[in-house]
């Protein structure tokens, strides 16, 4: 637990201690480096052996207690090594490639922040916690997405990430509800674990049954694919992939550590954790969706000309693969391309860092306005940063999957567990293994473009500005990073026969799945087809890249475009669904201010008029009467004030005239 | 005199003080307000220590504690019978909660009233009454008590808008005003309907005493609102139409959508202090009234109407927010995105869960807070400028650093990030909603799941309004002038800040600090409700 | 013997002179004079009716009575009018009309 809160620490040393950047930097990464530490210590003692929960209760509402705690076994605690391990080498390679940046503690505490809560997220013991540091690993990653939060499209790409984050996350809270709902509990080990919860729980009668409640099976399915969902936002696949290339203009190292190592993953790691759940309807889903998004993010990366946005797509791609292969039983073989993935990957990202921070630094120096992220500026960079190039290509080489590197026994064991799968499954299912065949020779042709371009030929700027830079190594603290990344790019890392997936050890911690019958077929036909056809394109690359051979233009092409354009979701989603909602809320807000207020208001005035029209009868009618009353009375009293004029005989006549006719009156009436 | 009338009739107290005071003292009237608030913090401090969660209230007067009761008015009406209105005081664990977040925001509102120049005495005056009759709302138990208080509230808002407020501030005062005031003109027809209905067991007569209407056995064979006779009125059961009208008039408090237009105007037109009362306090009224009163003594037509609550809750959560999206005027997206927030407190309420109840209560809190915060927050720009149109603002980070860093802890806390309470209060209301259906049978499933998008909508327009306002290149419609004005938070402003920030982050990660004194009560009201 | 209607129409006669003087004089001594001439005409009907009454004689004794009172009355008349003469300056009751509204 620990080595979750260290990062913590880091977070609050690097906003709050005034102390001035470079030790901030030392004292992150004497704090990451203590987690990693740790992590391996716990490595040593849950890998493979009793798995470690601690808990405590945290919170009762009614008769439910929720508990929170975190809970270590071979998942989570390979995930921590890679996280902190990960997460040191970019905390290293940040002193050199952030040095000089106003707001450096800044940098430090989010990263701090980061890692605190990938830790979290992998080691928490229930859904509540995960979603909890789910959605902190959203934040910073808006945070560091937005460092550099004076440029416009930064700050655009951190808004679009949180909040297409933000719908995954939706997904998450609806699953979570679900499974609260049927099970009582959130707790994974009780839901997930082996006899668990979620495993007892039948479909009977078309309603999903389990020891404690009971709904309509719909929402079985229903709870599969909300919890994909978060899982498609935060692994940015189809469709809710295109927050990830606009990350990119967060600094490098970030993008490394998060959009490609770690967070990005997350996605893969949230199946992984409750893969019980899903149903096969669900899982076929997550196939297809894992091998489209893989098959066109492979296409758009084939034409991208921002390093890192190729890089990008890459990545996406990769977790494609990964979702193809939780959705083909293969967890543990998604998990194992996890982790050499974000390895590799990590290493690309770094490396392009490495030639991004030349090229930037050429455009300070020499006050030319270019972007340094242009793979068709660069070129010829091999002689000039020999260790970065040589750490790219061993990075590229593992992305492609050639043999004796890490890349070659992950996605091997998902190429052939999906074509295994397929054996069994009619329809377009069939067609997912052949596209993701299609995608890995894709995957080496991009790579290859990318690593020729740029370290092949002449340097493109000094011709096309006409300047002569100078462009050099990167920093020790930058290069050692590379190179101990490039280590693990290896094979003997992962497993020590160079040819066979099944030896991995990541892949023994975890449950095979597999009720599918071993193809032996397929583990001899499918490397071999996939590293010729790699080799021959990676050649026919280099023939049009690298020695700048006269190639085929495709750029008219209407193919090329739609991938250039990367097939015009993100402007349906701008255009469309963004303005659309915008338009609506202004449109409800007219309907409020109209309708509902000037409902309100119509009462107002309604009321006012009806006041008005009594005022009008009150003074004209009401009123009247009463003045009408007292003007008479006034009158009489005037008439009869005539009768007193003061003088004496006037009244004497007056009783004379009384007393007469008094007696007129008794005379007649006849008695006295 | 005991811990709750010392603390509903400290700020009068105070109030009559600053108005004997000489004029020439008018720089001190605001250190007495922040002095009495400050002791009322402490009161309520102890008060909270010292309640006992296992002690339910909600009917039953031994269940309640500090209990205060004085026979107030009593008067022989002959064949009306007798007339008797009690001085009945007591919290629980709904009441208590509200109350100790009413002293800390009103904390909040005196920091904030620093930028107040014009006629301080009247100001200060009428800012302590107020105090005092929210005070008494949250704590009467006698209806009647309970009336002159909820009463007593509005006259100081109508002056505090009316005098101290914006451009339009005579039209907002009066739409406020006569808008609470049609609401509780009807509760006061029920409030008599039930006071002849009810009879005090002990006495004999009829009587105002909440706790004696929420028992079915002390209504009046063949009374308007008797529980067995089934008495109709307009063509409507009697009791439902209570119902609806106690419900209504708290409603509009709450606000729900149609009856919340009162709220943007009240709030762009009130100082920033007022603005701070409305949204942390005294939105919280109608949840409370919901609470206490609606749910608590016509259980039977909460049961029916559950349905209708929930959607009025999932209709003001979405339409608030989409409202709040089409703003420009930064304090008018925090007025409407207030409407959406208080539509989760409605939705868990209606849940009648254990989650959903706790939920809603937990999000009028949290609410208080961070609502208070946000409106700060406006204010700290609005009194430096003058003008708080989003649009007229870009790049504010680079200006006022730690104002930004603020501004970004109170968006992201309300827009429901985990560590801070509103992600709590939120994820448990929907929760409740979603369970009702397994539990009760009240809500289906849909409405919980439709009001999650409203977490996306906060998302959406909060992060918009982030970059707009305070990313990018500085860029001012006032140009230099502007670029002088705007200075970062002063001390003071990071006290008041700082002190939301943290309640909210502490409710965040240790929720059970609130969950723990009211779930006895939340339990008790749901058995109230729904006994099975 | 004079019989009864003779004494009444003097009497009448007396009332109306009396009546007439009360009316139509212009200073308050003559309506005095008048009102004692009315006065003696309901006296005079007193001592007329009397005869039916010879053993009490209630009549003659409540002419008497009547006519002493008279007398106090004239001189309390009398009074009034000196005051009345010392504050007006008059004595015509047509120019003493200060109760007129």
């Amino acid at each position: 637990m620990l080595a979750a809160f260290l990062p913590l620490l880091t977070f609050f040393i690097s906003l709050f201690v005034p102390v001035k950047p470079a030790g901030k930097g030392a004292a992150a990464i004497f704090n990451i480096g203590l987690s990693l530490i740790l992590s391996g210590a716990l490595f040593l003692k849950v890998w493979n052996q009793q798995s470690f929960h601690f808990r405590i209760e945290w919170v009762t509402i009614g008769d439910f207690t929720l508990y929170t705690g975190i809970l270590l076994n071979n998942l989570s605690v390979l995930m921590m090594l890679l996280v902190s391990g990960i997460a040191l080498l970019v905390h290293v390679y940040s002193t050199k490639y952030m040095q000089g940046d106003p707001y450096l503690h800044r940098y430090w505490a989010y990263l701090g922040l980061f890692c605190f809560a990938m830790l979290g997220l992998v080691i928490a013991d229930n859904l509540l916690l995960m979603y909890m540091a789910w959605e902190l690993v959203g934040f910073s990653s808006y945070l560091l997405i937005g460092f550099w939060f004076t440029r416009h499209t930064a700050v655009l790409a951190n808004k679009k990430a949180f909040i297409v984050n933000r719908i995954g996350d939706l997904g998450f809270l609806i699953g979570i509800m679900i499974t609260l709902t049927q099970f009582h509990t959130l707790d994974l080990t009780e839901l997930f674990g082996s006899n668990g919860l979620v495993a007892n729980a039948v479909v009977k009668g078309g309603m999903w049954q389990s020891q404690a409640g009971m709904m309509p099976a719909g929402w079985l399915t229903a709870a599969g694919i909300a919890f994909f969902l978060g899982a498609v936002a935060k692994s940015a696949q189809f469709p809710l992939h295109t927050w990830l290339p606009d990350a990119m203009e967060g600094p490098t190292s970030v993008s490394s550590l998060i959009h490609a190592a770690t967070m990005v993953a997350a996605g893969v790691f949230l199946l992984a954790r409750i893969y019980p759940l899903f149903g096969d309807d669900v899982l076929l889903i997550i196939a297809i969706t894992g091998a489209f998004t893989a098959f066109m993010a492979a296409t758009i990366a084939l034409v991208q000309n921002d390093i890192k946005r190729i890089l990008a797509f890459s990545t996406i791609s990769q977790l494609g693969f990964m979702m193809l292969a939780m959705g083909t039983g293969a967890q543990a073989a998604g998990l194992f391309h996890l982790v050499t993935h974000a390895f590799f990957k990590c290493l690309l990202f770094l490396a392009a860092g490495a030639v991004i921070h030349e090229m930037a630094h050429v455009k300070d120096k020499q006050g030319i306005a270019f972007d340094p992220q242009d793979i068709r500026l660069m070129g010829g960079l091999r002689k000039r940063m020999p260790v970065t190039f040589a750490t790219m290509v061993i990075a590229s080489l593992a992305l492609t999957g050639l043999p004796l590197m890490s890349g070659y026994l992950s996605k091997d064991s998902i190429l052939i567990n999906a074509f295994e799968w397929a054996e069994g499954h009619s329809g377009l299912a069939k067609l997912i293994p052949y596209s993701a065949l299609l995608t890995s020779w894709l995957t080496a042709f991009y790579i290859s473009r990318l690593i020729f371009k740029v370290f092949f030929g002449e340097l493109r700027l000094e011709q096309e500005l006409l300047v002569h830079v100078h462009i050099h190594e990167a920093p020790s603290a930058m290069k050692y990073v590379l190179v101990v990344l490039a280590v693990f790019c290896f094979f003997p890392a992962f497993s020590l026969n160079p040819f066979l997936f099944e030896d991995a050890w990541i892949l023994k911690g975890f449950p095979v799945t597999d009720s599918m019958t071993r193809v032996n077929l397929f583990h001899t036909i499918i490397p071999l087809a996939v590293n010729l056809i790699a080799m021959l394109l990676i050649f026919i690359a280099w023939l049009w890249y690298g020695k700048q051979q006269r190639k085929p233009d495709f750029s008219a092409s209407g193919l090329f475009r739609f991938a250039e354009g990367q097939w015009y979701i993100d402007q349906f989603y701008t255009n469309v669904l963004v303005s659309g909602f915008v338009s609506v809320s202004r449109l409800v807000y007219r309907f409020d201010r109209v309708v509902v207020d000037g409902l309100v208001n119509i009462f107002a005035r309604a009321a006012k008029a009806l006041s008005v029209m009594a005022a009008w009868t009150d003074r004209n009618i009401v009123d009247r009467i009463v003045n009408g009353a007292a003007y008479l009375t006034g009158q009489g009293g005037r008439f009869f004030g005539h009768f007193q004029t003061g003088r004496l005989q006037h009244y004497f006549v007056t009783m004379l005239l009384v007393v007469l006719a008094f007696f007129i009156y008794k005379y007649y009436s006849g008695t006295i | 005199m005991s811990l709750l009338s010392t603390l509903i009739f400290l700020p009068l107290l105070a109030g009559v003080l600053i108005l004997v005071m000489p004029s020439a003292w008018q720089s001190r009237f605001k250190y007495v307000a922040l002095g009495t608030i400050v002791i009322q913090i402490v009161l309520s401090a102890f008060m909270y220590m010292n309640f006992n969660a296992d002690l339910a209230g909600v009917s039953d007067q031994n269940k309640f504690q500090l209990v205060e009761r004085l026979p107030w008015i009593s008067i022989d009406l002959g064949g009306l019978g007798k007339l008797q209105i009690d001085y009945f005081l007591g919290i629980d664990g709904f009441s208590m909660p509200l109350l100790v977040l009413t002293s800390i925001v009103m904390l909040v509102a005196v920091l904030a009233s620093w930028e107040i120049k014009t006629n301080l005495k009247g100001y200060f005056a009428l800012f302590l009454l107020l105090d005092t009759a929210v005070m008494g709302v949250f704590s009467s138990l006698d209806f009647f008590l309970f009336y002159i208080f909820y009463e007593l509230m509005l006259l100081p808002l109508y002056f505090l808008i009316g005098m101290w407020g914006g451009v339009r501030r005579e039209y907002a005062a009066i739409k406020f005003f006569l808008y609470t005031l049609l609401g509780s003109v009807f509760m006061l027809l029920v409030i008599i309907g039930l006071y002849f209905s009810v009879t005090d067991p002990k006495t004999g007569s009829h009587t105002f005493n909440m706790l004696a209407m929420m028992d079915p056995a002390n209504y009046t064979a063949g009374s308007i609102f008797s529980v067995v006779s089934k008495q109709m009125l307009l063509g409507v059961p009697a009791r439902l139409l209570g119902f609806i009208v106690l419900f209504v008039a708290f409603a509009i408090k709450v606000p729900v959508v149609p009856l919340h237009t009162w709220l943007p105007d009240a709030h762009v037109e009130a100082p920033t202090p007022v603005s701070i009362i409305l949204a942390g306090i005294l939105l919280k009224i109608g949840g409370y009234g919901i609470l206490r009163i609606c749910f608590s003594i016509f259980p039977d037509a909460a049961v029916q109407s559950s349905w209708w609550l929930g959607l009025i809750g999932v209709v003001s959560i979405l339409y608030g927010g989409l409202n709040a999206l089409a703003q420009t005027d930064l304090k008018r997206l925090i007025a409407y995105s207030s409407v959406s927030h208080m539509g989760f407190v409605l939705l868990g309420i209606a849940s009648v869960t254990p989650e959903g109840i706790s939920g809603g209560m937990m999000q009028m809190i949290s609410h208080g807070f961070l609502s208070s915060m946000l409106f700060f927050l406006v204010g700290v720009l609005y009194s430096r400028v003058h003008d708080r149109q989003i649009p007229n603002f870009r790049g504010l980070a680079l200006l006022m650093p730690k104002y930004t860093a603020f501004v970004m802890i109170g968006f992201f806390a309300s827009l429901g990030l985990p560590g801070f309470s509103a992600f709590i209060a939120e994820a448990f209301s929907l929760i409740g909603a979603f369970t009702s259906e397994n539990v009760n049978g009240f809500l289906p499933r849909w409405m919980a799941v439709c009001g999650s998008v409203g977490i996306l909508l906060s998302a959406g327009y909060l992060l918009w309004t982030l970059q707009r306002m305070f990313f990018g290149e500085t860029r001012l419609m006032g140009g230099e002038e502007w670029k002088l004005a705007l200075t970062d938070v002063n001390p003071r402003e990071v006290i008041a800040l700082s002190v939301l920030a943290f309640l909210g982050v502490l409710l965040g990660v240790m929720p059970s600090l609130a969950f723990e004194k009211m779930n006895s009560a939340v339990l008790e009201l749901i058995r109230l409700v729904n006994p099975q | 013997m004079i019989p009864l209607s003779h004494f009444m129409i003097i009497s009448a006669a007396l009332f109306c002179i009396g009546l007439y003087a009360v009316l139509s004089k212009r200073s308050a001594i003559m309506i005095l004079i008048g009102i004692e001439f009315m006065l003696n005409a309901a006296i005079l009907n007193f001592v007329a009716f009397s005869r039916y009454d010879k053993f009490a004689a209630g009549g003659q004794t409540f002419a008497l009575f009547a006519i002493v009172l008279a007398a106090a009355a004239v001189a309390v008349a009398l009074a009034i009018i000196l005051n009345v003469y010392g504050y007006y300056k008059t004595i015509d009751p047509t120019q003493i009309d200060q109760l007129r509204d």
